[in-house]
């Protein structure tokens, strides 16, 4: 049983020194990841090198340098084993659009050996799965963005994968949709025990799903680790919105020896110690200011991110710098 | 991971609208109300999957079930337009013509006379049946290909559909042959199957015997090998030229424009200059020469015969470099 215990334990991917180059441009550079079961975001600029990284995993491309195992299957020589494995679900359209449906599931599964009769029943529970029971038999053509998000996210769980990559699964869908895609990714996680690899400009979407985040940045994997540990790394903060005079209390607030910074009406205070509190509330007294509301920040992925690619250099102001059109549905 | 990039200490964002301390006290809050849950009207439950997947040939044969059921029905299958399977239909019932004709023959006891010499099996007939350029090669089999070849790959460019296939354990090699198989099934259907009921017919129909078998069977022989070079050239350049478009469209037109201006260029050429040698470019020359050795007819261009079976070759050769060329850019992440 322990033996057993380790397994479930170990690793699903791992790369050591993987480097991979087209022509003269370094897409990776010495990526060494250990990637635990669960769910992992794969965060990262445009360009990054997520979707090499994706090409690798997947078998599809030769590495200039290094070894991985997905599975226990090498990444180099063993990429049908490694697609057998996997749910592709590809972040642009991959739907056959004349046909239903089911047939388009179907069709993905037997592709991936199935015979005819499973991959039919198959399809039917998986279209269940994603929502699309009523819209089984209706054209994939007359489906909305959401529906074919759907779609594709069934044709890659006909098989019922170890590893689910996602590639941006929240793609120009509505806030409904987003919910529903988001929510059905987790449950593939907790109840059917899967892995979800997913990438996506959204850090909300992505600190929904997922328990760890890998960054990767012009080809280097600048981050990997879990959520809360990122979390914990961050300073706290308590947030003021004061009102009648901020300037003046944030001049109090340093002067008392916190460290304080304000933005309008809003102010940040690092959280020293228990008393902090106490001395907010006694330097907006001696500055005759309104606290009008007063709470602990909570960093988000978002900061998180931003934080790390300010570290880095990257000139990036919000995740909103990182979508196309595509991301936002042609907004 | 001692080389990640350390957090510690950093201080994250803060969002505030410009002039955000402006005015305040005025300022009245508006409170969106929330929006009620619309809820679920089913159960979402994962149910695991314990079959196996099959081996290497069941991926395949998918691939070439999805292509070529389609042409019979669109049921589940790659949809081919209902214009399109109207015109498969159309020209498969036409190239069997023949079939009725001998019949009649047989049924006047026509020995000889109008219909045997125009329906009856000779090596002229033969050749004819599959090389004849009026109207098999100018209004049958380049408008057949072209319609069949049309979104055999440029649909999966066109729709991304690529990813479908490469994302699993479907290899290139896999990909390209079974389209290539697909493709090259259905035009030997129309185009050899036909020659072989229309030679079937006449023994049948006729009543032929051993001497008869005995006598046609290596010609007929030769005009079905002359039928299979068509139906792998046609192949290979109809699907090069799916597989570098986004188009149906272009593809079809590249097809006819291969076949017609090729064929149209030498045509010309030799009422200028009485040279037939230009046709070795016309993949439809190359395989009329080619079939006419086959058959035993006497051929009717100047040039050898090697130019035109080396041209074939180069044509063939050059048409699935690009295809595989082509197919190998095919991507996965994105298209």
């Amino acid at each position: 049983m322990p033996e057993q215990g380790q397994l479930i334990e170990s690793p699903i991917i791992v790369t050591k020194g993987l480097r991979k180059m087209y022509g003269p441009h370094l897409a990776l550079d010495d990526v060494n990841l250990e990637i635990p079961r669960g769910s992992v975001g794969i965060l990262g600029p445009n360009g990054a090198g997520k979707s090499t990284l994706f090409k690798c995993l997947l078998g599809l491309i030769t590495t200039t340098s290094g070894e991985g195992t997905v599975l226990g299957h090498d990444i180099r020589s063993e990429g049908e084993s490694i697609r057998s494995k996997i749910g592709y679900m590809p972040e642009y359209n991959a739907l056959d659009p004349n046909l239903f449906a089911i047939d388009q599931v179907r069709y993905a599964g037997e592709l991936l050996g199935m015979n005819s009769k499973n991959a039919t029943r198959r399809s039917h529970e998986v279209l269940e799965y994603v929502g699309l029971k009523d819209q089984r038999y209706r054209k994939i053509e007359t489906f909305s963005t959401g529906m074919l998000q759907a779609t594709k996210l069934a044709c890659a769980l006909v098989h019922d994968p170890e590893i689910l990559i996602c590639d941006e699964p929240t793609n120009g869908l509505d806030q409904r949709a987003r919910s529903f895609m988001l929510q059905t990714l987790s449950r593939t996680v907790r109840e059917g025990n899967r892995s979800v690899l997913m990438s996506s400009h959204v850090m909300d979407d992505v600190q929904e799903v997922c328990d760890n985040i890998v960054m990767i940045h012009q080809g280097r994997i600048v981050v990997q680790r879990s959520i809360e540990e990122l979390v914990k790394q961050v300073d706290k903060e308590i947030e003021l919105v004061v009102w009648g005079g901020a300037s003046r209390m944030e001049d109090k607030l340093r002067s008392s020896g916190l460290e304080a910074r304000r933005l309008g009406r809003v102010i940040r205070v690092k959280m020293e110690s228990d008393e902090t509190i106490e001395e907010i509330l006694r330097a907006a007294v001696q500055s005759s200011v309104q606290v009008r509301q007063m709470k602990e920040y909570e960093p988000d992925l978002e900061d998180i991110f931003l934080l790390i690619m300010d570290k880095l250099g990257a000139e990036i102001k919000g995740t909103e710098d990182l979508m196309t059109p595509e991301h936002t549905g042609g907004a | 991971m001692e080389d990640q990039v350390d957090i510690g200490g950093g201080q994250t964002r803060m969002e505030a609208a410009f002039g955000a301390g402006d005015g305040d006290d005025e300022a009245t809050a508006v409170v969106a109300k929330s929006q009620s849950s619309l809820g679920q009207i089913f159960e979402q439950k994962y149910r695991p999957w314990e079959g196996d997947l099959g081996p290497r040939w069941m991926r395949n044969y998918a691939i070439y079930r999805h292509h070529v059921y389609g042409v019979f029905t669109s049921k589940g299958h790659r949809q081919y337009h209902p214009m399109v399977r109207l015109l498969i239909l159309v020209i498969f019932l036409t190239s069997l013509t023949p079939v009725p004709m001998l019949f009649l023959s047989s049924l006047i006891g026509d020995d000889g006379g109008f219909f045997e010499k125009m329906w009856g099996i000779n090596r002229y007939n033969l050749w004819g049946q599959v090389l004849g350029y009026f109207p098999r090669n100018i209004c049958m089999w380049p408008l057949l290909t072209a319609v069949v070849v049309g979104g055999m790959i440029s649909d999966d460019r066109q729709h991304g559909t690529s990813a479908i296939y490469f994302s699993r354990p479907i290899s290139r090699l896999d990909y390209i042959a079974m389209k290539y198989l697909s493709v090259a099934i259905i035009l030997g259907f129309v185009i050899v199957f036909s020659y072989f009921v229309y030679y079937t017919s006449a023994i049948v129909f006729r009543a032929e015997g051993w001497a008869f078998l005995a006598d046609t069977l290596p010609i007929f022989l030769g005009g079905m090998l002359a039928g299979s070079i068509l139906v792998i050239t046609y192949t290979s350049i109809g699907l090069a030229l799916s597989s570098i478009s986004q188009s149906r469209f272009f593809a079809a037109i590249g097809f006819l424009s291969i076949i017609y201006g090729t064929k149209l260029v030498s045509l010309l050429v030799e009422l200028q200059f009485e040279t037939t040698f230009l046709y070795i470019m016309s993949p439809y020359d190359c395989l009329a020469h080619l079939g006419q050795y086959l058959v035993g007819i006497p051929l009717n261009y100047d040039h050898p015969l090697s130019f035109s079976v080396v041209s074939l070759i180069a044509m063939n050769c050059a048409a699935i470099w690009l295809l595989v060329s082509r197919v190998s850019s095919l991507e996965v992440t994105r298209e």
